[in-house]
């Protein structure tokens, strides 16, 4: 892979610990992915993959006694060794995130729109009633009706799709470059879904965004590229239409089989721990071409077409 | 919901205080021989059967259990709690005097336990694990192992006895016979008293609070607000304090209940003359009416706390509110 | 390592005074009641700690307090956590009507100021120390019935209680295979920090007088102290030692119901000590 200068974001060697009475938990190791102005890159995960915590590493918002490694450039400037003042210059205003849990990522105890004007006012400089103008235009921009009262109203009044679309106005409130969006659909029905990928699909439009979702599905619609995780590491990269159509992994191979239209076959065993992880490859005991190699060497990217990368043994 | 739920309070206040005044009353009876006859030796050292007997028909206690049953407590309710036997005067006059002292101690006390308790453990909990937090948690276990009676003994001997810089004991100076009692005098004689309940009352309030902060600084809407770009302090003064405080609210009722144990023990050593010095005394002597009006006072202390705490949260938690059904 | 230092130490103290208390007629070199020798003198070779006004052996005394310290912190502990257990399972798994009425009369319960209630109670009925005890540990209780109703609540709808059920199980099997172990390590935190708390209470209504006259406790040994003039005397070894006694089981009973309550409760456990 090459380091591309026009990239709005560059992950470089990115690894992530937790430590652990048990051990260190390696919740990303090595990971290497740009996103580029104006593209949305779906990253596909299931649950303990590890994608989550890459988006939490971007705005450096773990737990601080996180071990962090490698780089993170945004417009070239590395996040990771930018002191806390100028990363906090960063957060909200050139980075947006949308928390995983929409229902209790708002505080309960202030009206939805001071939420959203206090970014505002601490980016832009606006007054109180200016930023609450905006606050108001926002939630009319992600589709929320009657703006005006929902803007006074508190969060426990809203309805999950609204709490999601809540929290996109507020990380969308400083008109940030890069918008972080974590498994925005988790928990919600079908109807709700839908709305909400529309509403990103119109946000692309303006924003680079970073969809992490384990729906394959929803990325495939959204996505420009998509980067597939696996046991903290990126195993398969490349344009969507490439990866979703012509999977080159194993492991990307059986997301896709597993979903229901494709016969809901589900890939056997589960996933490792992220403290004890298989030598070689990582995927190689659930992998149904593993040869005797792959639990020997680990496998690095492999370019298998034009800007797609796997990390298999197939292709070395 | 709100509105049931104050109701509910008022019932269950009413209850309690029916409660305390059937225990009383049970004690009353059950006491073994002749409950007017023994006080009236244990006083006056001599009974006259023609005053028991005039004393029994006073108090009434020569009517039907029920019937004297149904009186007591209505004459609780009317503020009618009989009349101490130490002091020969209505118990309600004895409590009234003596009240308003044990309040000097315990307003600042409290207020300042409570807003000490709930920076300090804001704080520390916030800097969990860091070696403020740990240095404070543990000065704050210790202070809260140490009794009451004895942190009380210890603070008098030290700032009273040894560096002689506030009075032994009492609520003003010898002086004040003749010059009339000066309010800056008896703060000075107050300061011991309520360090001693303010360190008894703010360990409590410091560990309430740190557990709840421990809590709210986990929550997602604390790492929303710190992805918006807000500095540490912002998000601590603006997101945290006010979440972790919600359960404060009520748990302080408890610390409330609390304060009248410790005052017990403080104005006993102190020799302050409120309602705990009270209680001491009462004690000595067996003043059944007196304990009984100082039990019910402490209740209608309790059951104001309770009150007053379920007034406060809603306005503090938009999530209650009138008419809710949260 | 620093806190499995200060849990060993805590450990070490309950057990030494445990000692103590079952040792204290070998002990002790005294019969603390008795008359030993010139009232109010200081500490030497055939008394430790000194005399008090009435020529009793103070070191005496402390041994032998230590059995009323650990009697009434120990026995009041295990009445209030059996009694809140039993209550709190039988609340919260049966739910409705059964679980209305406690949680109601809870409710009562707890507006009623405690303290004051166990000094009228214990005035009354001319204390003996188990009553003392009984009825600590009685009027104790209530607030652990919140606490083990509150986990029971959620055990009662686990899968492997229904599963159990689906079985065929009968509610006292379950109550006492399933649910009780459920709430055990809640139950034992709670007997430490009632204990603690049982024992500064119990010593404090010595101070205030009521006491089991047949049995030496602190308390009492403090008021004497301090209402007899050790203060103004500078007579240390009378005021002290009782008060460090009790203060020294009191921080290792706290420490150790921190530790304890830090294993059960991994969401607040950060390092504590």
């Amino acid at each position: 892979m090459t380091a591309m200068s026009d990239a709005l974001l560059e992950v470089r060697g990115l690894k992530v610990g937790f430590p652990t009475p048990e051990g260190l938990v390696r919740a990303s190791d090595t990971v290497d992915l740009e996103i580029y102005p104006r593209e949305t890159l779906g990253l596909i995960g299931e649950t303990g993959s590890g994608k989550t915590v890459l988006g939490m590493a971007i705005l450096r918002l773990l737990q601080p006694n996180t071990i962090i490694e490698g780089e993170i450039r945004y417009r070239g400037r590395d996040l990771l060794s930018l002191p806390e003042a100028e990363m906090q210059r960063v957060r909200g205003r050139e980075i947006g995130i949308v928390l995983q849990n929409s229902g209790t990522s708002l505080n309960p105890v202030y009206t939805v729109g001071t939420q959203i004007a206090e970014a505002v006012i601490l980016h832009q400089g606006l007054s109180g009633p200016d930023a609450r103008q905006r606050a108001v235009e926002l939630l009319d921009a992600v589709g929320i009706p009657d703006p005006v009262r929902m803007a006074g109203e508190y969060p426990h009044r809203f309805s999950g799709g609204m709490r999601e679309r809540a929290l996109i106005a507020t990380a969308l409130a400083c008109r940030p470059n890069l918008l972080i969006a974590d498994e925005p659909t988790k928990g919600l029905d079908a109807v709700t879904k839908r709305g909400i990928v529309d509403l990103f699909s119109e946000i692309d439009r303006d924003h680079s965004v970073l969809f992490i979702t384990h729906d394959i599905e929803t990325a495939g619609d959204l996505a420009t590229r998509v980067a597939v995780m696996y046991a903290g590491e990126i195993v398969e990269i490349g344009g969507a239409e490439e990866v979703l159509g012509d999977p080159a992994h194993p492991y990307t191979r059986g997301l896709l089989a597993s979903l229901p239209e494709r016969g809901m076959q589900p890939i056997p065993g589960s996933a490792p721990s992220l403290i004890t992880l298989p030598s070689g490859c990582r995927f190689s005991p659930r992998c149904g071409c593993a040869v005797e190699n792959c639990s020997r060497e680990h496998p690095g990217l492999v370019e298998v077409g034009s800007g797609h990368y796997a990390r298999c043994m197939l292709y070395d | 919901m709100n509105g049931i739920y104050l109701l509910k309070r008022l019932i269950t206040s009413f209850a309690a205080f029916c409660i305390a005044v059937t225990i009383m009353f049970a004690l009353l009876r059950l006491m073994p021989g002749d409950y007017i006859t023994m006080y009236l030796e244990a006083i006056y050292r001599y009974a006259p059967p023609d005053v028991v007997e005039a004393f029994n028909h006073v108090y009434g206690l020569d009517r039907p259990i029920l019937e004297q049953y149904v009186i007591y407590l209505l004459d609780a309710f009317r503020g009618n709690w009989g009349y101490s036997f130490i002091y020969k005067v209505p118990v309600l006059t004895v409590i009234g005097e003596r009240l308003v002292w044990t309040l000097i101690l315990l307003l600042p006390a409290t207020i300042l336990a409570t807003l000490a308790g709930i920076g300090i453990g804001a704080y520390s909990g916030w800097r969990r694990g860091s070696k403020t937090d740990i240095a404070l948690l543990n000065s704050m276990i210790i202070i809260r192992a140490i009794p009451s009676y004895w942190l009380a003994l210890m603070i008098l001997i030290i700032f009273a006895y040894y560096l002689n810089l506030f009075p032994l004991g009492g609520y003003v100076d010898t002086g004040a016979l003749t010059t009339g009692i000066d309010p800056l005098d008896v703060a000075n004689h107050a300061v011991l008293p309520v360090l001693t309940l303010f360190l008894f009352s703010v360990t409590g309030t410091y560990y309430l609070m740190r557990s709840s902060m421990l809590m709210t600084a986990g929550e997602d809407y604390i790492t929303t607000a710190r992805a918006k770009g807000l500095d540490e302090l912002m998000i601590l003064r603006k997101h945290a304090l006010k979440n972790a405080m919600l359960p404060m609210v009520t748990l302080i009722t408890f610390e409330c209940a609390g304060m009248i144990t410790g005052s017990i023990f403080v104005e006993t050593i102190f020799s302050w003359p409120g309602l705990g010095m009270l209680t001491y005394k009462a004690l000595a002597v067996r003043d059944l009416p007196l304990l009984q009006g100082i039990l019910l006072i402490d209740t209608l202390f309790v059951i104001a706390a309770n009150i007053a705490a379920d007034l406060i949260y809603p306005l503090v938690d938009p999530r209650v509110q009138v008419g809710d059904d949260a | 390592m620093h806190k499995k230092i200060v849990l060993a130490a805590s450990l070490g103290i309950v057990f030494a005074y445990c000692a103590v208390a079952l040792l204290a007629p070998v002990i002790a070199p005294y019969d603390p009641h008795a008359i030993t020798g010139a009232p109010l003198s200081p500490p030497d070779r055939d008394h430790l700690l000194g005399t008090n006004d009435l020529a009793q052996d103070i070191f005496s005394g402390l041994i032998w307090g230590t059995r009323a310290t650990l009697l009434l912190g120990f026995v009041g502990a295990a009445i209030a956590v059996t009694v809140g257990t039993a209550a709190g399972i039988v609340s919260g798994y049966y739910g409705g009507l059964i679980d209305e009425a406690v949680m109601r009369l809870l409710d009562v319960a707890m507006t009623i100021p405690i303290f004051p209630l166990l000094l009228i109670l214990t005035t009354f009925f001319r204390p003996g120390i188990y009553l003392i005890a009984v009825l600590m540990g009685l009027l104790g209780s209530f607030q652990g019935v919140r606490l083990i109703r509150s986990q029971v609540l959620s055990l009662a709808v686990a899968d492997f209680v229904v599963g159990t059920r689906a079985l065929g199980a009968g509610d006292g099997y379950i109550m006492a295979r399933h649910i009780l172990p459920g709430v055990l390590p809640l139950a034992g935190v709670k007997f430490v920090t009632s204990a603690q708390h049982f024992m500064l209470i119990g010593i404090g209504l010595g101070f205030l007088g009521i006491t089991d006259p047949s049995v030496v406790d602190w308390g009492q040994m403090i008021n004497r102290a301090s209402q007899n003039g050790a203060m103004i005397l500078g007579l240390w070894w009378w005021l002290i030692p009782p008060g460090l006694a009790v203060t020294l089981i009191s921080l290792a009973l706290a420490w150790l119901g921190y530790a304890c309550e830090d294993e059960i409760n991994p969401r607040l456990r950060v390092m504590r000590v």
